[in-house]
């Protein structure tokens, strides 16, 4: 190709080149813009995206959403925030590990309690599990890594009869009861564990449809199965969401056989 | 293997890579036009293929972000083609380097993807990064005033090229577990290690980005305070102490005081800018080459040269966009690791981008880093798509995240 030619095509793609570049770069605008809007979008159709559960503080009721990883204390920077004159700038680091629970570590020494004992290192806390944090009690609500077994001593301690305990068992004790069916209507079915009850219970919350908390004693997973196993759900609220085969049919619903739904899509066809 | 990826996020689509492609296809038959060589026909087609894999092949393997693939694939096939309008030879080894650069980065990704613990792994790379750190002291040769390099055979080496990727994983991750003593020691002893190379522009890098990782941990304007003020104390005694950097200032301040000696370089950068113009003089009808150092440090003047001032403005842009998405990604990401380490890859970038670019238009005092993507170089190549392999690891592993969000909603309830 001779030099005349290949100039004029070079000098023409110029503003090839340009359109093109310019194209690349408004279309990579435009999606960024486009994408971060439906991320956001997305975020609030996920309200708990990145959260593992909430952090009651026992003293005001007021909680706060947890995240994976992060810093309990008092400064602006902190992740949970409390206010308390115990309570350090930064006073405890957390980090919700799979298969192991909320690893809680204190930092420089800061006075931490996790159920009523002082924490000297790192420490698992689980689902209901009561931290203390320079003097402000704490309940743990996760609702991530539920299906974690709560470590054996403190089913042993939750297994103890009495609190004073000398040794000795009565002749027909062959470890706790479990719930008698005929015993319906009892509030609390868990007969063998009512001395076995510590200062302050594991909190099991939930909130009830109209706004009020719920309380109620459940010492580990175990026992929540057990009570499904007889069907015996404890109280009204206790679960709002019921095992699937618990679910009436649809014949027993509130809307009995016709669902408004199909009726509606039936109607059309007719 | 492939993981179902949202269905209402959009992804920037196959247009946008199509521009992409046909931009290195016109630009390689242009040159082929212009040479008539078999090599860069063969290139003509065979860039656009390595995009397309590094592109679109990638969201095969993992939920990927795919406009920064695009832009990090757009910049690299740029020198390629930059390199291979001015000397052939550099060109064609660029390629190669970066189609070992898309291998790299896709390795990096799954680094970061599937690593559960880094506790060892980090030990180990500030071990191996202490030790590659020594290497060209010990067995390096003194080129342009530092001893930064060190060559096996026929090859040469950069280490500081690739212990920024061990700085990056290792500072986020100690900063991320509130080990600030091990991450401050660990990076003043790269930074040393650096300055007794005479490294000075690697080392305002790692300074820059070892500062930016400690404020986005602890968030404390103090510390920010203190690095700003032990930087500018420490520019203060090297202008006072050393020589080279007093000339180096002297020449930004003044390149036509010596247009021939000390400021023959930035002299001849800034003409061959002015000579391209807003349009450019047109790809291969202009000679850049006469720039010492054309192919690695004033790579940016000869795009400005052959392209023009507005597709100059065209890269500026997409390194924008880059530093942008690896911030949303930072942002976005669930853990502190893995938000240190997307937000310490993006400072990388944009500081890397910054030194370089300021330094060929005069508008900082030049030093030698490499501009990302686009010099000549393999290690430069190989560490900065690696670093995009960092930032792709953790945005896949978001990706992951919000998906499991998502399922766990659309379940509607939990199981006990």
């Amino acid at each position: 190709m001779s030099t005349q030619a290949y100039e004029l095509i070079s000098m023409l793609m110029r503003y090839v080149f340009v359109l093109i570049g310019l194209t690349i770069v408004w279309r990579s605008y435009r999606w960024l813009r486009r994408d971060a809007r439906a991320y956001r979008r997305e975020m609030r159709a996920l309200p708990d995206a990145g959260l593992v559960g909430e952090m009651v503080n026992l003293s005001t009721g007021e909680a706060q959403p947890l995240p994976r990883e992060g810093v309990i204390g008092s400064s602006r920077e902190c992740d949970i925030r409390l206010k308390g004159p115990g309570v350090e700038r930064s006073h405890a680091h957390f980090e919700f590990e799979d298969g192991k629970g909320l690893k809680v570590i204190p930092l420089r020494r800061a006075n931490v309690l996790v159920n009523g004992n002082a924490l000297h290192g790192p420490a698992y806390a689980l689902h209901g599990t009561q931290l203390e944090l320079g003097g402000i009690p704490l309940r743990v609500r996760l609702f991530a890594g539920l299906n974690i077994p709560y470590p054996a001593p403190f089913a042993e301690q939750a297994a103890q009869p009495w609190e004073d305990d000398d040794g000795e068992r009565p002749a027909e004790w062959d470890g706790p009861q479990q719930a008698e069916p005929e015993t319906e209507g009892e509030a609390y079915p868990y007969t063998g564990y009512e001395n076995a009850l510590p200062d302050n219970p594991p909190y099991d919350g939930h909130y009830t449809p109209d706004g009020q908390m719920t309380w109620q004693y459940a010492y580990s997973l175990d026992d929540l199965h057990r009570a499904m196993e007889q069907q015996t759900p404890p109280q009204d609220q206790w679960r709002q969401v019921r095992p699937t085969d618990q679910v009436p049919d649809e014949e027993e619903s509130a809307y009995g056989a016709e669902h408004p739904h199909r009726r509606r899509r039936r109607d059309r066809h007719a | 293997m492939r993981e179902k990826s949202g269905k209402r996020r959009p992804q920037p689509g196959r247009a946008m890579l199509a521009a992409v492609m046909l931009f290195f296809f016109l630009g390689f038959f242009l040159l082929a036009l212009n040479d008539g060589e078999w090599k860069s026909f063969l290139l003509a087609v065979l860039v656009p293929l390595i995009i397309f894999i590094g592109t679109a092949g990638m969201s095969k393997l993992f939920p990927s972000d795919q406009l920064l693939l695009a832009l990090t694939n757009f910049l690299c096939a740029l020198g390629v083609l930059v390199l291979y309008r001015l000397n052939p030879e550099k060109g064609m080894t660029q390629a190669g380097n970066y189609g070992v650069g898309v291998a790299c980065m896709v390795a990096c990704t799954y680094v970061v993807r599937y690593v559960p613990r880094w506790k060892w792994l980090t030990v180990l790379m500030m071990l191996g990064s202490a030790g590659l750190l020594v290497l060209p002291l010990v067995f390096g040769r003194e080129t342009n005033g530092a001893k930064n390099w060190i060559y096996i055979g026929n090859h040469s080496l950069q280490p500081s090229e690739i212990v920024k990727l061990a700085l990056l994983l290792c500072v986020s991750w100690l900063l991320s577990q509130r080990r600030f003593f091990p991450a401050l020691l660990f990076s003043g002893m790269c930074l040393g290690l650096l300055m007794l190379q005479k490294d000075l522009g690697t080392a305002l890098l790692y300074y820059g980005v070892a500062l930016i990782l400690f404020f986005a941990a602890t968030g404390s304007r103090l510390l920010v305070l203190c690095g700003v003020a032990g930087a500018g104390g420490g520019a203060f005694a090297g202008y006072q102490m050393f020589a080279h950097v007093k000339r180096r200032v002297a020449i930004w301040l003044n390149p036509w005081a010596d247009t021939q000696g000390a400021g023959y370089q930035i002299v001849q950068s800034l003409i061959a800018i002015v000579n391209g113009g807003f349009w450019g003089v047109g790809l291969g009808l202009g000679n850049a080459s006469v720039i010492p150092e054309y192919y690695n440090d004033f790579i940016f003047s000869v795009i400005l040269h052959e392209f023009g001032v507005i597709f100059g403005l065209i890269v500026l842009c997409m390194y924008l966009f880059i530093v942008i998405r690896g911030m949303m990604i930072a942002r976005r990401s669930r853990t502190v690791f893995h938000s240190l380490l997307a937000a310490g890859c993006t400072a990388m970038l944009a500081l890397q981008t910054f030194v370089i670019i300021g330094g060929n238009i005069k508008l900082i005092p030049l030093t030698g880093v490499t501009l990302p993507f686009i010099s000549y170089g393999g290690t430069s190549m190989v560490s900065s798509l690696c670093v995009i392999g960092l930032l792709q690891g953790v945005a896949s592993r978001n990706e992951a995240g919000v998906n499991e969000d998502r399922e766990l909603a659309m379940q509607g309830g939990g199981t006990l």
